[in-house]
């Protein structure tokens, strides 16, 4: 089910209305059955992915403490994705589930219950270590098989052609679960963090299960630390006004920013983008313009839908982006964009690996897998790792070459700031344009169209003027947001006026695109 | 609960809603069949309490603008024009109707004749039109047959549905705000900032979309069943009314391989045959054009024709009204009996 889906606010609505009347532990069981029934909307079969990471983090944390359950209850845990698709395999008719993947699920279930056991055999001192690593390995597994298969095969078989072998690999068809790499990094977020002790192990299934697939933030995240959403979800909280209030107005943002200024970008954008574009220097700059406003409306758009919907149930998420288009330099412009991925990258693979601890050398090194890896995980595709270089590049060149002058402690006038920014967004927006291009022969169609300056044409002044008409508003929503706490909200202006822009939003957004786009984030 | 009324939530919605109302209070025959798309029960006629009947909109398309009384004047032929827009003409004056209520009136017969045809109409928009302009007491109708607006009947049912149905998806719709901002979106008003090519890159527009349905076999069978069922039905109810009936068979322009002009009825005469009966009368546009030597004087495009077309159209249907109706009714009877 989608944000914009017309079955989301009454699903919301209804969850809402119930939730506040419920006993704690009722409440657990409305927001599970509420999270796995949005999470159904899209294929009934991918919930036993859920069930199987929940299951296997919940185990391994719970191992990583010295905690065993009776062999029932873990019986119970494992077995439950099996269970669930047999279930559908033979309750629902077309739920197309066929004996490969039950025997699949059978296998998995039997092979995680044979290291399982097998690992409480062994000493206590490598005992933890083992089960964190199960852990990792078993989610890894299903995010490479379901997220990066045939990208891997395709990518050998290249190697190999380039070396006159010609391998006749199947290709599987694989689809790819909405949301996996989102549910699989925050669970596996858990299991490190109970492990490093920086988090409590959580002895509730139930609890547990509704961490792991709270609907508002399933699919494209912010992706929460257990230390931050779990002890929300473990107390009884209080109805708030403020709260519903706050979670209203973050609801109709994000709307906003999706529907009216995202999804009108799109068309701009993949217009530029689209191979067969005829592209001079002004189309190829205002396609990447376009895309950086969709690509932001978009992802913070459903982010603010996400916050906003959990602030109706008391939950506060976390703030996933700050202003990102205001930053200064590389460092900054992650401190701002994808917080909640890009704080989890830090703490889970740069810092691990050393972080900036050691020589230039082994920084160099720990930055550019870390973002090479962040790359990859946006898409099972180069230009996604292309990505993920240049923006590690940008990183080195900020901390050991000559963009060290973009520090902002530096400056000492305003022209120096606006010059800084100036650089850093034009770094950014060549960033956007890797991003978004189709291949990497594309992106370079792209390149090579910003050497040609010719005549300005109409057309393109009507797409400029298309996007001003949609962008002007998000910047002043945003300057409003700026002088206020740094959140999307409105609360300075007087309240008249916050009444003539939410009359104004609701207008706007009923007016918008007809083409309803999905949300550019579930497809990582 | 008191604490969620913000002022400027209170504010946003007295705003919307004080919208709502004046654009209803204000604006009445503007909100009225706004959203039906051609299938409102009224059909675009408006009754004043004069007695007289104004044509307005017929959906997102309008009626060429007209006025007439509920009675026709006596002694006067009340003829009504329906179909889509070859018969609408490029305007008023151009149109044939206006052309054979001249071409009669010429020649003696003291005539009225209503263009109620609007552009896109098919079978099912037509019909409606039609059981609403009998209430006006015509003594003769002219129906156009052309099986080509089938998908549009049909895209705007499914149009209208977004804004009368009681699907939760379109409870929204029941604002008349709401429904004009969303028709913007549907119609793509604003698209129109856009340069072609990135509009035709990013929407699937009507013409395209047109254009796949049509190729779809089995889909065109289907409408085209259902055209013939609904023009049945049409033609029945001018009957039952004891009406003289009219029906156009449209010829489109096309060019022969020996690239020559031609004019093709589409096998719409075989079917039209079989409606044929008493007081049904046909008259092939591929008969009146082809024995012309200037074929395409009389085509603007492989459709629609030019005002000398219209002119030709009028003239051999004012022959045929004079020749089988006019001589062999009289008047005063007619309307008596009705």
């Amino acid at each position: 089910m989608s944000f914009v889906s017309w079955q989301f606010p009454f699903l919301l609505a209804f969850v809402v209305l119930i939730y506040w009347r419920l006993p704690h532990k009722y409440r657990l069981w409305l927001l599970l059955l509420a999270s796995y029934t949005f999470y159904a909307f899209w294929d009934l079969r991918f919930l036993a992915l859920i069930f199987s990471t929940t299951g296997v983090d919940f185990l391994c944390a719970l191992g990583i403490k010295g905690e065993r359950r009776n062999l029932k209850k873990t019986l119970a845990v494992v077995f439950w994705p099996f269970g669930w698709l047999l279930g559908c395999f033979w309750l629902i008719p077309d739920s197309r589930i066929d004996g490969t993947m039950l025997l699949v699920a059978l296998t998995a279930s039997l092979v995680f219950l044979g290291f399982y056991l097998t690992i409480w055999r062994l000493r206590a001192e490598v005992r933890g270590r083992s089960f964190l690593l199960l852990s990792i390995l078993f989610c890894l597994t299903i995010l490479g098989f379901f997220k990066y298969f045939n990208f891997f095969l395709d990518s050998a078989g290249s190697v190999l052609s380039f070396f006159g072998l010609q391998p006749n690999w199947p290709s599987l068809q694989i689809i790819l679960p909405v949301g996996i790499s989102f549910y699989t990094f925050q669970s596996l977020g858990y299991v490190v963090d109970v492990y490093r002790r920086q988090g409590e192990v959580c002895r509730d299934f139930l609890t547990f299960a509704v961490f792991d697939a709270f609907f508002p933030q399933l699919v494209a995240g912010p992706i929460e630390r257990s230390r931050q959403l779990l002890p929300q979800l473990q107390q009884h909280l209080a109805f708030s006004a403020g709260n519903l209030q706050d979670g209203l107005v973050l609801i109709l943002t994000g709307l906003f920013k999706k529907v009216f200024v995202a999804d009108n970008c799109a068309l701009l954008a993949n217009y530029v983008f689209d191979p067969a574009a005829e592209l001079n220097a002004y189309w190829a700059l205002l396609g990447a313009l376009a895309f950086a406003f969709q690509i932001y409306g978009d992802f913070s758009g459903y982010t603010d839908i996400a916050r906003g919907s959990a602030r109706l149930l008391g939950i506060n998420l976390t703030q996933n982006f700050r202003f990102p288009y205001l930053a200064m330099n590389p460092s900054d412009f992650w401190a701002r964009w994808h917080i909640s991925l890009s704080t989890w990258f830090r703490d889970y693979v740069y810092i691990p690996l050393g972080g900036n601890r050691g020589t230039p050398g082994q920084t160099v090194r720990n930055l550019s897998i870390t973002m090479l890896l962040a790359g990859l995980w946006h898409g099972a595709s180069w230009i996604f790792v292309l990505w993920g270089a240049y923006h590690g590049f940008l990183l080195m060149l900020y901390r050991f070459g000559p963009l060290t002058c973009l520090n902002r402690q530096q400056f000492s006038r305003q022209w120096q700031n606006w010059l800084a920014w100036l650089l850093m967004s034009s770094f950014t927006l060549l960033g956007w344009a890797i991003f978004r291009s189709p291949s990497l022969s594309h992106f370079w169609m792209w390149l090579t169209a910003l050497g040609h300056w010719g005549p300005v044409e109409t057309p393109w002044l009507s797409s400029w003027w298309w996007l001003v008409m949609h962008v002007a508003p998000l910047i002043l929503l945003q300057a409003v947001s700026l002088a206020a706490d740094g959140e999307t909200r409105l609360k300075p202006l007087p309240w008249r006026m916050r009444g003539v822009i939410y009359a104004a939003m609701i207008l706007l957004i009923v007016s918008s695109t007809e083409h309803d786009q999905e949300f550019i984030y579930f497809q990582f | 609960m008191k604490k969620l009324l913000t002022p400027a939530f209170l504010l946003a919605l007295g705003l919307l809603l004080a919208a709502e109302a004046g654009v209803r209070l204000l604006l009445p025959d503007d909100v009225s069949g706004r959203f039906s798309y051609g299938y409102h029960p009224d059909a675009g006629f408006v009754e004043s309490k004069d007695g007289t009947v104004r044509l307005v909109r017929a959906g997102g398309r309008r009626f060429l603008p007209q006025t007439f009384s509920r009675q026709p004047e006596t002694a006067t032929w009340r003829i009504l024009v329906l179909g889509d827009s070859v018969p609408r003409g490029p305007f008023f004056q151009a149109a044939y109707p206006w052309r054979l209520q001249e071409t009669l009136q010429q020649k003696g017969t003291k005539t009225e004749v209503l263009n109620l045809a609007v552009a896109g109409y098919g079978a099912r928009r037509n019909q409606l039109v039609l059981r609403k302009a009998l209430e006006y007491n015509p003594h003769l109708v002219i129906l156009h047959l052309n099986d080509s607006n089938e998908y549009e009947d049909e895209r705007e049912y499914r149009r209208r549905q977004d804004f009368h149905s009681w699907h939760p998806r379109h409870w929204p719709m029941k604002s008349y705000i709401f429904a004009r901002a969303y028709e913007i979106k549907t119609e793509k008003i604003f698209w129109k900032l856009l340069p072609d090519k990135i509009r035709r890159q990013s929407a699937v527009n009507d013409a395209e979309a047109e254009l796949r349905a049509s190729l779809n076999e089995a889909q065109v069978q289907l409408w085209r069943e259902q055209f013939w069922q609904t023009t049945r039905e049409s033609a029945a109810l001018v009957r039952q009314q004891g009406l003289p009936l009219v029906l156009v068979i449209q010829g489109v322009l096309q060019c022969q391989e020996s690239g020559g002009p031609s004019i093709s009825d589409q096998e719409l005469a075989v079917m039209a045959h079989s409606l044929q009966g008493p007081g049904v009368y046909l008259l092939s546009m591929k008969q009146v054009f082809s024995p012309l030597a200037a074929i395409t004087q009389c085509y603007a495009d492989s459709a629609h024709l030019t005002p000398y077309g219209h002119l030709v159209l009028a003239q051999a249907l004012a022959e045929l009204v004079d020749k089988h109706l006019v001589q062999k009714l009289v008047m005063p009877q007619k309307a008596a009996m009705k």
